[in-house]
């Protein structure tokens, strides 16, 4: 309990000194959010001329993209700290928190909190409020609680992504942009139905990085297309917590890293 | 007295110290090629599937788009605006530029000088390996005809003149607000948007393509593209490097104002 309330003050601190820079701030916030519905415009602009998408039509794929897009703005948000970890280790600003009486993991990801992600999980959200209204969709309390989990899921796969990225910083000293492809990359191609990949493609997405179970079959689930995409039904309602698994893994892989962690010496 | 600012071979020497900085890191370009890769992938994926879909006639087919986005990851990075920023923006950004100052040059050209060495080396290392690449893997369409090569050449050269114009346009504006990635952010959406960079602007609604065709951004994109794919041909390919070039004086004109303007009230932060 006490590191939760202390989590708030950090993220309390983060985000007053963001607010000192407010016009920036502002200006950063649409900046975000222009950029994000230009993507869309774009997927609808494609609909606009070739009408679909190997059976999904704009707003079913709104629907993915909004999810995906959420996850990812969430992510951003509350793993900041893991995003920005390299400037530590070049620095060597990570030897103060090896002597600190807390957990590395605990303190990197209250390091940071970048409340203008707002803007972009505002769009996304928006896109998928309304292909929900578009698509009409049945809801349950069962289904309300899985696309809940779903998010959580998501974003907790994103952040796995950045653990894993700022690990990798205890060898390399500067992170590697690789990373970059499944985050930035994730959501470009998390946006479309899986079923347009090959195989081996899909294959790599699902169980390696698994960026389809937390985007892809919860979609599948919601919008009823289980019967028809030959997903099997028991590891669409699983799937989620995939991404919990996932940012598991990379946890128990930091820990890793961290015992390897040479100060760069300054 | 010989004003020495004016010698190109200082410009010249600028230019090359900027590409063999960006030689020393190498693995960083190889990550940097597998990313641009991965988009190449999914770009494909997503298209094949929606022309697999939709069997009328379309103004580009999948070859000439697949080629058209294979350009993209190839120019992505060579255009100063989308690729890593050079080293003089930064310093914009950060207030080391007071050192560049003192240089006794004219700071327009020696900052435009570094962009070009930026571009050339982004240009060799992951344009030329990106292209290659892509011709074992997929059909790309090659230029028929000589001259659509080299109105290509042209065409590509003023675009990527014409961005890092457009690049210390945008830069200079920290001048006056400190912060620059409000404006990078919101001129990043216009421009990406209209370049065509996203989606061909052959497959867009007529009234929007209309509105693109009008302003200056698609000449980085969408204009070399056209002409290499053989969509603009024959005296419409003059015509339009002569649009690109007036559209090169103005941003550098105003990239020049605003630099002129700026420094008279230059106040550098910290120290």
């Amino acid at each position: 309990m006490h590191h939760l309330s202390l989590y708030f003050h950090f993220v309390k601190l983060r985000i007053r000194s963001q607010m000192e820079y407010r016009l920036s701030f502002v200006f950063d916030l649409f900046a975000q959010a222009s950029i994000s519905v230009i993507d869309f415009f774009m997927i609808a602009l494609l609909f606009n001329r070739f009408k679909q998408l190997a059976g999904w039509n704009l707003w079913e794929v709104g629907f993915l993209y909004g999810m995906i897009g959420s996850c990812f703005a969430l992510s951003e948000m509350i793993g900041r700290g893991f995003d920005i970890f390299q400037r530590s280790v070049v620095r060597g600003d990570f030897d103060t928190m090896l002597i600190r009486p807390l957990g590395t993991f605990y303190q990197v990801l209250a390091h940071e909190f970048l409340l203008r992600r707002v803007g972009r999980l505002a769009q996304a959200f928006v896109v998928l409020l309304i292909a929900n209204s578009q698509l009409a969709i049945p809801w349950s309390f069962a289904k309300v609680a899985y696309l809940l989990i779903s998010l959580v899921g998501g974003t907790c796969f994103f952040i796995g992504l950045c653990v894993l990225g700022a690990t990798t910083c205890f060898w390399t000293v500067q992170s590697i942009e690789l990373i970059n492809i499944f985050t930035n990359g994730g959501v470009f191609m998390g946006s479309y139905p899986f079923g347009i990949y090959q195989r081996w493609f899909r294959h790599f997405f699902t169980f390696i990085v698994p960026l389809a179970c937390v985007n892809y079959f919860p979609s599948l689930f919601l919008l009823e297309k289980v019967a028809s995409s030959g997903a099997s039904p028991l590891g669409v309602q699983l799937a989620p917590l995939a991404g919990l698994l996932f940012l598991s893994i990379t946890m128990v892989f930091w820990r890793w890293g961290v015992s390897h962690y040479q100060s760069t010496g300054h | 007295m010989k004003p020495y600012y004016l010698t190109f071979q200082v410009y010249l020497a600028f230019t090359k110290k900027s590409f063999q900085q960006r030689m020393q890191y190498r693995v960083a370009n190889l990550a940097g090629l597998t990313t641009n890769f991965f988009f190449l992938l999914v770009h494909i994926f997503v298209y094949t599937a929606f022309y697999a879909a939709h069997t009328g006639p379309q103004p580009l087919n999948l070859n000439e788009v697949i080629t058209y986005f294979i350009l993209c990851q190839v120019f992505f990075m060579v255009m100063p605006f989308w690729g890593a920023r050079s080293e003089v923006t930064n310093a914009i950004k950060d207030g080391s530029v007071v050192l560049q100052l003192t240089k006794p040059v004219d700071f327009h050209a020696y900052w435009f000088a570094d962009e070009c060495g930026r571009a050339g080396y982004y240009l060799f290392m992951r344009g030329f390996p990106t292209f290659l690449i892509s011709m074992l893997f997929f059909d790309v369409a090659i230029p028929q005809w000589p001259t659509a090569l080299m109105g290509f050449a042209v065409s590509m050269t003023l675009a990527t003149f014409m961005s890092a114009a457009l690049t210390i346009t945008i830069f200079s504006s920290a001048f006056w607000t400190l912060d620059t990635t409000g404006i990078s952010g919101l001129s990043y959406s216009i421009i990406t948007l209209f370049s065509g960079m996203l989606v061909p602007i052959a497959l867009w609604p007529e009234w929007l393509a209309n509105i693109a065709r009008w302003l200056p951004f698609a000449g980085l994109i969408d204009v070399p593209f056209s002409v290499y794919l053989g969509k603009i041909t024959g005296i419409e390919v003059w015509i339009t490097i002569g649009k690109q070039m007036v559209w090169n004086l103005f941003f550098v004109g105003l990239g020049r104002f605003l630099l002129t303007r700026g420094f008279s009230r230059l106040v550098i932060q910290g120290g």
